[in-house]
């Protein structure tokens, strides 16, 4: 990766480098100054080894997020530029006729073809050019493939044919073990097989295959199996192909003199011709200016999408990770709190002998970077393995697709490292200046310190965050950014708070109230049901809108938690010998108001998140992973281009497959690739090649008046989805058009980007809109009226505009392909007929699908993304429990002789257990049904609003079986935290724990 | 080594009427501490019986054995050798789960740095006893007012123990020590960390209590003021009694 947050990485490297280093001079300076201070911090470490080993776990927590986000952004980078390279091999760019290659690559269609002569043309025009190795005609077809010998076919391969005389600038075609194979030596009857066509179709070297082109049989001998390239026919879609001589499909396929790109080697091999990629693309553009020729820097691009994924992944995994980051300072500052709090009495001891301040913070700072430097090592350590988790957990989900390869870079290391060693040194800083702000008299007597009254400073305080604040909305408002404007909306409100607390308003309901404005407002905001200026925001707004809820709901539960506790406090004097036990359990966390609502605060951040991500992802896969999204269809069948089906009932007829199933058929005419252009009235200057593309599809009768595809907003003068389909059917200038179109959603579905004017998001009646379909070929002219769009269900598989299947035929040259859809009779099993389909039509290279499978396989793909998010995002709840274990294994240490007199006095051993479960659990309860409250408050109103409804969601739903779970993992984890502890303070001998001071 | 039988044949058994009238008898108690390096022998054969209603108070320098004494015949803490009776009941041989519940309806307890929960009420504090011992809610809550009123802080009743002076935090242990009625009090140092005022005010409740209610306490002071308000004082040192004084 280059950048992040678009800063060059080696600048941020540079960066935390330099704060590492401002943090362990620091740490010097301390030792070679106050050599005492320094040590007595350092002997603190081993003083409780449970204790320290749990302050390790937390400290450690943020460097693991962060090694593991930059470790993951490394790996996903590494292993889609490693498949582009790898794909590409010495390809830098293509030239072609019409679409880049890579815009299609995902789609199989046939190219216009250009005559294999362009490539001797370019090469007399660059000759002496340094920077251009050579060119490389290459027909590429789609053809369906079967091995005789082995029973085994694939319906669809590319065959790709190569100009022998010039595969030296193209050394690609390599067998497996990396040795050069001969084209030229190739017999009109031979073919090479790459690996991933071998294994599908078990094809070995020797082996007779059969190719199936135009519906003809054609035999060949398979000389040798060759790595996947794009040169043997390997593409991001399909990966299975093979290659052969470019004069051997020129004469099979009746295309002499014709190729369907060139290819073009820069100088500087596999990897480093993409230096010059930008210079070779500008000459090769200007030398086919006026041509109908498109130049694409098919591997630079593709290792800028590397990149960019790479850079994507890591920024949404770090921004998943602030949370348990946000976590783990917490739990940071708690930890120094519980240490100062524990020696209290000594700090008191020593300031009264002459330490200053200074001297304590000197102590604490180098305890903290001692644990510090050890546990960042661990963390970053831990980060590569959990990112090495993550990379297995991809590789099962996109192991079709990618091959990802775990890939750690010592930059990244360098920067975990340096991160989470600076952000703990801060932390540690902070806590150190707070903790040794002491009265020596209470300390050494270990007293309780008295409430603290509001001061002048408070005043200020006040006074300064409602600058701040203010500030921060301008800042936002000038920028259209909701982050800061609403950042700066709390701040106010806080900073109001404080100040009027020196003004002498009560505390509690002052900030009861405050804290539920903030609450309210945070909700309501995200709901955009706050009318103001329109401004925008990113996924940072879901890590602040879930650190300003909770801190504000920790707040208000806190100043009022004596309500609730006082009822369970009653509740609990009736419930016989558990009584006492629920009586302490419930008075200790009241009475440490701040450890109660660190945690609670820890432990709600994180239960936020997961169950933010999982009632997200629930109600979105109920948009797309629904049965509408089937359109009323069950099998989709996709024609191969080289072998068309034209009638598909026909087709199968004397096939054993069971038509008599088959209720009904419809069939789409899809345009080929960006040969379909759209414009509307205000386009009307524009140039045809600075068009929009988009997807036309045309529809046949059967579709029309069978299909089940709804939509979301119809034309004024149709009632009804019926309406709008019998129209169309009836009337060749009406079309639909798929929820996309309609902007607002915030999904792109390929560049570049048509945006129907006309009707706005979510809008359920608009008058019909007329826009052009413009042939980019031919610059014909087709005018059709939109009358529909699709609902966000079904606009996933039927992406594009939809009109009469004479459109597509008369206007944009024919259908480069068909898709057909076929509707069972009710009983019939999808997934049986599809494959017996597929069967039926192999030698036609037809790919037939059970839609219903296909909606599940991407529920099933979604899901586990999901499950690796949340996973990710569940190390968040480590930094929680372990928070717990710290404050219950801390407070059998301060309770002890408070334990002895309950023991004393008659409480049993269980009883005192208990008293630690039930404390332990109270919290982590409060933590849980706050997380979890807020989120599913601030997911309803996110989810209720215009945006969401526009995007197609209808109604809230909860995805409880989801989120049982991680509450419940959670709280049992809290207790089996607590269970040792808890366990020790049972056993502590009486008399013993009675003279501990 | 010695056997229980041996035991019984050594201990000087009282005769009934004396047998009944007393409520601790500790024979030939012995108690060692192993720090690992050392070994301290805390308790070297104590023989000891106090009397229902009598006030006895145990003195001794700084660790002669007084507070181990104290935790072996409450039960708190255990006994290497030899047998220690409390209301007829053999402490050592009773299970923990025992020992807990004998506490729990028959002891009270008072410390030195008082050992209220800090997070509770000084109500809150005094119904503990009841709560571990299964008592109603109801009666709870009034014993332990009446138990308030004896110590004379019902005003008190719920401020919780920092807003209270040293000598209230006493007075709250003590009816602590007495809300559940028991056989015996037990008190360590129970005016250690008090002024001489409070120290005298808390002696006078606990005098009047035993006036009163025929409580029984077991003390263990420093303090010879305090000693000489008991109705008999046990002089220790090195783990043995030593000493033993009648006041008048």
């Amino acid at each position: 990766m280059q950048s992040l947050f678009g800063i060059p990485m080696n600048d941020i490297m540079i960066a935390l480098v330099a704060l590492l280093a401002i943090s362990v001079g620091t740490i010097a300076f301390v030792a070679l100054r106050n050599r005492v201070m320094f040590l007595i911090g350092l002997r603190n470490i081993p003083r409780r080894t449970a204790q320290t080993v749990l302050i390790i776990i937390g400290l450690m927590l943020s460097t693991v997020i962060i090694s593991a986000a930059f470790t993951t952004g490394d790996t996903v980078d590494h292993s889609i530029t490693k498949m582009v390279y790898d794909l590409t091999g010495h390809i830098d760019e293509t030239v072609q006729k019409g679409d880049k290659l890579s815009e299609t690559m995902e789609e199989v269609v046939r190219r216009d073809p250009l005559p294999q002569s362009l490539a001797a043309d370019l090469e007399q025009r660059f000759k002496g050019d340094t920077e251009i190795t050579g060119f490389l005609p290459v027909i590429s077809e789609p053809v369906a493939v079967s091995n005789p010998g082995s029973k085994q076919s694939a319906p669809l391969g590319m065959l790709t044919g190569l100009d022998a005389s010039r595969m030296a600038a193209f050394p690609d075609v390599v067998d497996e073990k990396g040795n050069p194979v001969d084209v030229a030596a190739l017999a009109k009857d031979e073919v090479l097989v790459n690996k991933s066509m071998a294994d599908e179709i078990d094809a070995k070297p020797g082996d007779t295959i059969d190719i199936y082109y135009q519906n003809q049989k054609y035999t060949f001998r398979v000389v040798n199996i060759v790595k996947d390239r794009l040169l043997t026919g390997s593409s991001g879609y399909p990966k299975l192909g093979l290659a052969t001589r470019l004069d051997t499909l020129q004469e099979l396929f009746n295309r002499p003199g014709e190729a369907d790109y060139i290819a073009v080697a820069n100088s500087g091999g596999v990897r480093g011709g993409v230096a010059v990629s930008d210079s070779v693309t500008a000459k090769l553009e200007d030398a086919l200016k006026g041509q109908s020729y498109s130049v694409d820097s098919l591997k630079s691009d593709g290792v800028e999408s590397a990149q960019l994924a790479g850079n994507v992944l890591m920024t949404f995994f770090m921004v998943l990770g602030l949370f348990s980051i946000g976590a783990g300072i917490l739990l940071t500052v708690m930890i120094f709190v519980m240490l100062a709090a524990e020696r209290k009495t000594e700090m008191g001891i020593s300031r009264a002998v002459g330490m200053k301040r200074r001297h304590l913070i000197e102590s604490f700072v180098s305890e903290g970077m001692g644990y510090n430097m050890l546990s960042a090592l661990v963390g970053v350590t831990l980060g590569v393995i959990v990112a090495t988790l993550i990379a297995g957990a991809m590789t099962l989900l996109l192991g079709q697709f990618v091959s990802i390869e775990s890939k750690v870079t010592l930059r990244s290391l360098v920067m975990s490292y340096s991160l989470g060693v600076s952000l703990t040194f801060v932390t540690v800083l902070f806590s150190s200046w707070r903790v040794s702000n002491l009265n020596i008299v209470r300390a050494i007597r270990d007293l309780p310190e008295p409430d603290k009254k509001p001061t002048r400073r408070s005043l200020f305080l006040g006074i300064g965050l409602v600058l701040f604040g203010v500030l921060l909305m301008f800042a936002g408002m000038s920028a259209k950014q909701v982050a800061p404007w609403a950042l700066g909306i709390s701040l106010v409100l806080v900073g109001i708070a404080i100040a009027c607390r020196y003004l002498g308003a009560p505390e509690r309901p002052l900030f009861t109230a405050v804290g539920l404005t903030i609450l309210v407002y945070w909700s309501v905001a995200a709901g955009e049901r706050i009318p103001g200026p329109q401004m925008s925001g990113g996924i940072e707004l879901f890590f602040l809108s879930g650190i300003m809820m909770v801190a504000a709901a920790t707040f208000v539960v806190m100043y009022n938690a004596h309500l609730l506790l006082n009822l369970l406090a009653l509740g609990g004097r009736r419930m016989g010998r558990i009584a006492p036990s629920i009586k302490t359990a419930v008075a200790y966390p009241l009475a440490s108001k701040f450890r109660t609502g660190m945690t609670m605060a820890m432990i709600a951040l994180v239960i936020f998140a997961l169950t933010m991500m999982s009632v997200m992802n629930g109600n979105f896969d109920r948009v797309f992973l629904t049965p509408e999204a089937r359109g009323g269809w069950d099998i989709r069948v996709q024609e191969n281009p080289s072998n068309p089906i034209g009638d598909l009932s026909q087709a199968l007829a004397g096939s054993g497959v069971d038509t008599s199933k088959f209720e009904a058929v419809g069939k789409i005419a899809i345009a080929g690739g960006s040969r379909s252009r759209l414009r509307q009235e205000s386009d009307s200057s524009k140039d045809v090649k600075d068009l929009p593309t988009y997807r036309v599809g045309g529809l046949d009768q059967a579709f029309l008046k069978q299909n089940g595809i709804q939509f979301q907003s119809r034309a004024n003068g149709y009632d009804s989805d019926a309406a709008v389909w019998s129209a169309l059917a009836n009337d060749a200038s009406l079309a639909v058009i798929d929820a996309f179109a309609t902007g607002g959603s915030g999904y792109s579905m390929g560049p570049p980007q048509f945006q129907l004017r006309g009707i706005d998001p979510g809008q359920d009646t608009f008058d019909p809109i007329p826009l052009d379909i413009v042939d980019s070929a031919t610059g014909q002219t087709t005018p059709v009226k939109v009358i529909g769009v699709m609902a966000m269900g079904a606009s996933g598989n039927f992406f594009g505009l939809y009109t009469s299947a004479d459109v597509v035929g008369n206007s944009l040259g024919g259908a480069a392909y068909n898709t057909y859809y076929v509707r069972l009779t009710p009983g019939t099993d999808a997934n049986a007929t599809a494959k017996a389909i597929e069967a039926a039509l192999f030698t036609r290279g037809a790919q037939a699908a059970s839609l219903q499978q296909e909606v599940d396989d991407q529920m099933a793909l979604s899901k586990g993304f999901f499950y690796l998010m949340q996973g990710f995002m569940g190390l968040g709840l480590v930094v929680g429990i372990a928070a717990v274990g710290v404050i219950a294994f801390r407070t059998v240490v301060e309770r002890r002789q408070q334990i002895g007199m309950l023991r004393a006095i008659g409480f049993s051993r269980g009883q005192v257990a208990l008293s630690f479960l039930l404390e332990s659990s109270f919290v982590t309860l409060l933590g849980i049904l706050t997380g979890l409250g807020l989120a599913i408050l601030l997911s309803f109103f996110l989810l209720t609003s215009k945006s969401m409804s526009d995007m197609g969601l209808r109604g809230f739903y909860i995805p409880w079986l989801e989120i049982i779970p991680i509450c419940l993992v959670s709280y049992l984890a809290a207790l089996v935290m607590t269970f040792i502890p808890s366990r020790q303070a049972a056993s502590i001998p009486i008399a013993e724990a009675l003279r501990y001071e | 080594m010695t056997t229980s039988m041996e035991e019984e044949e050594r201990v000087a058994q009282p005769t009934t009427g004396e047998a009944e009238d007393l409520i601790v008898c500790a024979t030939d108690v012995a108690k060692t501490y192993d720090t690992g390096r050392i070994k301290v022998r805390a308790l070297r054969g104590i023989n000891l019986s106090v009397k229902r209603a009598e006030i006895i108070a145990i003195m001794g320098p700084s660790g002669c054995g007084k507070t181990t004494l104290l935790n072996c015949l409450s039960g708190l803490d255990t006994i290497d050798s030899g047998t220690i009776l409390v209301d007829g009941s053999d402490i050592n041989r009773l299970s923990d789960n025992q020992k807990t519940d004998f506490r729990a309806r028959r002891m009270g307890f008072v410390f030195q740095f008082y050992n209220l929960l800090p997070v509770l009420s000084a109500i809150e504090n005094v119904e503990l006893p009841l709560l571990v011992s299964g008592t109603s809610a109801r009666e709870t809550r009034k014993r332990s007012y009446a138990a308030l009123e004896q110590v004379h802080l019902t005003e008190w009743a719920h401020h919780r123990p920092a807003e209270l002076s040293g000598g209230q935090r006493q007075r709250v242990t003590v009816a602590r020590a007495l809300v559940n009625d028991p056989a015996i009090v037990w008190g360590d140092e129970p005016t250690g960390d008090l002024d001489s005022t409070n120290a005298q005010e808390i002696m006078d409740l606990i005098c009047e209590l035993n006036a009163d209610r025929r409580q029984t306490f077991v003390l263990v002071t420093h303090d010879a003021k305090i000693a000489a308000r008991a109705h008999r004082i046990v002089y220790m040192v090195d783990g043995l009694i030593v000493d033993e004084k009648v006041n008048s």
